[in-house]
């Protein structure tokens, strides 16, 4: 059956009469017939609603009649409900009369471009000082730590350990084989133009022990437990146990950050060592294969590459970059407001601020032990 | 559970009550499809067997949280069915979302985040989205816990409102006698010892005259209830009582 509101005109007179199914499956349609009936109606000043020939109504009819009535009214015409038989659909037109709510217009101007860049530049401030607070706060925890060990949750710290460090060593493992290997191609390509493969072995130690092994070791780790802490803390945050740490006593920096931060500053050298370890393997597995140079001499140039300066230039990063990834993912946990999506925003802030900030910091020392011809 | 047997009828008020751990929440999912039960056979009229049901769903649930999307707004929450499972869009979608506000008392609130609203808010907000569908059929688990007191009332009085002005039958999981007393037509007791049904009827005759011990203490265990020589005395308000009171408000 058709939704139809049929209109009967009688001078300032009319009468409308809704036929067939006023329900949600005939929502789109009911609206149209109401509309039309609506713009029919002009000069009316006395309009009854006759329900007796409706088929069926729920909510959804009796909503879209309730605010023609509505609208009537507001012009100052009297719209009249005649029941008829049909007590239910009277009655659902009546409570959703009645429940209405008058509600502001929305204010839906869109921002320009110039405006959003304007907002953004006004949120950095607050941001920066969010950081500042954030670091100052971890700033003054580590001598309360020292002084109160107890208010630290050192229990946590072998499973932070075992899952930031042991259940990640396979996949740092492999990126830094990779590594290894891309390195040793791109020495045996170049430098063989020059007939100078034997220096592979050595750019292989310095290029992967001095810069990428600490890098490509601390980009998986913020990638994998950088993701891993924030969502932990910015749950909790949003869960309201962070406020249930405030109000037993706990500091919630002392308590989750530092011993997060601790265990990533201890696991990220040992993943970073190992990672090495197997990029020198990758970069001999390469050069073997794809140059004439044999394993043992492979081993010796490596081993005469090898000093003391390149190994401890690269391991001394790594705690700082650990420490690094740490912060930012436990801050921006801890910034979390709100719900669901509040977390998974933090989580991605998290990942892209700490990705970013071992780049930079990998580049500070660098810049750094050049100017001190380490 | 082994032993549950019971029929609702339509247009009435029915709770699933019983202890922690006895099974209410388990049955609950049965009975909205999100388990299939090990043995037995659920019926809803018009739905059949809900965990083989597919199409527009045929009842509204509210969930104990009120499970909101904490991403969208209000509205944005409300107009999710009607965009999944209906061709109504543009105005006439808002129209209908915005009555659902209203009938709930959140019609102000309709651009704000669940996490700017408080509990209660979100639980009639929760209502709001189950009846988007226009269901004849609202399961509701656990719609006071959390609540302070003045929200648990107010919540009782949209519940009885639902079921007598919009028609609705619900089925509501709890524990909270305040609520039972003052909404629930029929009620069936389980019982985590006895796997299933223990009692059956109009909860505050089960109250007042239940010879089972269990269902005795259930009753009685935290109702204000004071015992004079002629039995025990009830002091929550009457169901009419009650009623009165949502019709006025």
């Amino acid at each position: 059956m058709s939704v139809t509101v049929r209109v009967d005109r009688e001078g300032d007179h009319a009468s409308l009469a809704p036929t067939g199914p006023f329900d949600l499956a005939h929502a789109t349609a009911v609206s149209r017939a109401v509309e039309a009936s609506e713009a029919r109606l002009s000069g009316c000043v006395l309009i009854d609603v006759d329900l007796a020939q409706l088929d069926r109504i729920d909510g959804a009819g009796a909503v879209l009649l309730a605010r023609l009535l509505d609208r009537l009214d507001a012009e100052g015409r009297a719209g009249c409900v005649v029941k008829g038989d049909n007590l239910e659909a009277a009655r659902l037109i009546a409570l959703y009369r009645e429940r209405r709510v008058d509600r502001p217009a929305p204010q839906t101007l869109p921002m320009s471009p110039l405006a959003r860049i304007g907002a953004f530049a006004s949120e950095l401030p607050g941001k920066a000082n969010e950081a500042l607070d954030f670091c100052g706060r971890c700033g003054v925890a580590l001598p309360k730590t020292a002084a109160s060990p107890s208010s630290v949750d050192w229990r946590s710290l072998p499973r932070l350990m075992q899952e930031i460090g042991a259940d990640a060593l396979l996949v740092t493992s492999a990126a830094n084989l990779l590594v290894g290997i891309i390195i040793a191609f791109l020495g045996v390509s170049q430098l063989g133009r020059f007939g100078a493969v034997a220096y592979v072995p050595e750019l292989v130690v310095v290029a992967h022990l001095r810069e990428l092994g600490p890098l490509v070791t601390a980009i998986v780790v913020a990638g994998r437990s950088g993701a891993g802490l924030a969502s932990e803390i910015a749950t909790m945050k949003v869960s309201e146990e962070i406020d249930a740490l405030r109000s037993m006593g706990f500091d919630p920096v002392r308590w989750l950050v530092v011993p997060r931060c601790l265990a990533l500053a201890i696991t990220l050298p040992l993943l970073t060592w190992v990672g090495d370890a197997l990029a020198l393997i990758g970069g001999l597995v390469a050069t073997s294969v794809i140059a004439h140079i044999t394993t043992r001499a492979y081993i010796q140039a490596t081993v005469n590459a090898i000093t003391v300066e390149h190994f401890l230039a690269g391991l001394v990063k790594s705690p700082f970059l650990g420490l690094a990834i740490g912060l930012i993912a436990c801050g921006q946990g801890l910034l979390a407001r709100g719900g669901a999506a509040a977390v998974g925003a933090r989580t991605t802030t998290a990942v892209v601020l700490a990705i970013f900030s071992v780049i930079v910091m990998s580049a500070l020392f660098t810049f750094f032990f050049a100017l001190m011809g380490i | 559970m082994e032993h549950v047997t019971f029929q609702v009828e339509r247009g009435t008020i029915f709770t699933i009550l019983g202890g922690s751990g006895c099974g209410k929440s388990s049955l609950l999912r049965y009975l909205i499809g999100l388990e299939q039960p090990g043995a037995g056979r659920i019926d809803i009229d018009g739905v059949g067997e809900p965990h083989r049901y597919e199409g527009v769903p045929p009842f509204g649930v509210l969930f104990q949280s009120g499970a909101l999307f904490s991403s969208m707004t209000l509205a944005e929450n409300l107009a999710l069915p009607l965009s999944a499972w209906t061709p109504v869009r543009g105005p006439t979608a808002r129209e209908l979302v915005h009555s659902k506000l209203d009938l709930v008392g959140l019609g102000a609130f309709g651009e704000h985040l669940p996490g700017e609203i408080s509990g209660g808010m979100k639980k009639r907000a929760g209502i709001a989205r189950a009846l988007m569908l226009e269901p004849n059929l609202l399961f509701f688990d656990e719609p006071s816990a959390g609540l302070d007191p003045i929200s648990a009332i107010e919540l009782d009085q949209l519940i009885i409102t639902l079921s007598r002005d919009l028609g609705i039958t619900i089925v509501i999981v709890t524990h909270e006698l305040p609520s039972i007393f003052l909404v629930a037509d029929y009620c069936i007791v389980l019982d985590k010892a006895a796997k299933g049904i223990v009692a059956r009827g109009d909860p505050r005759k089960l109250r007042d005259a239940s010879e089972i011990p269990f269902v005795h203490n259930f009753f009685t265990r935290s109702s204000p209830t004071a015992s004079t020589k002629s039995g025990r005395v009830s002091q929550w308000p009457s169901r009419k009582a009650t009623r009165d009171l949502a019709s006025s408000s």
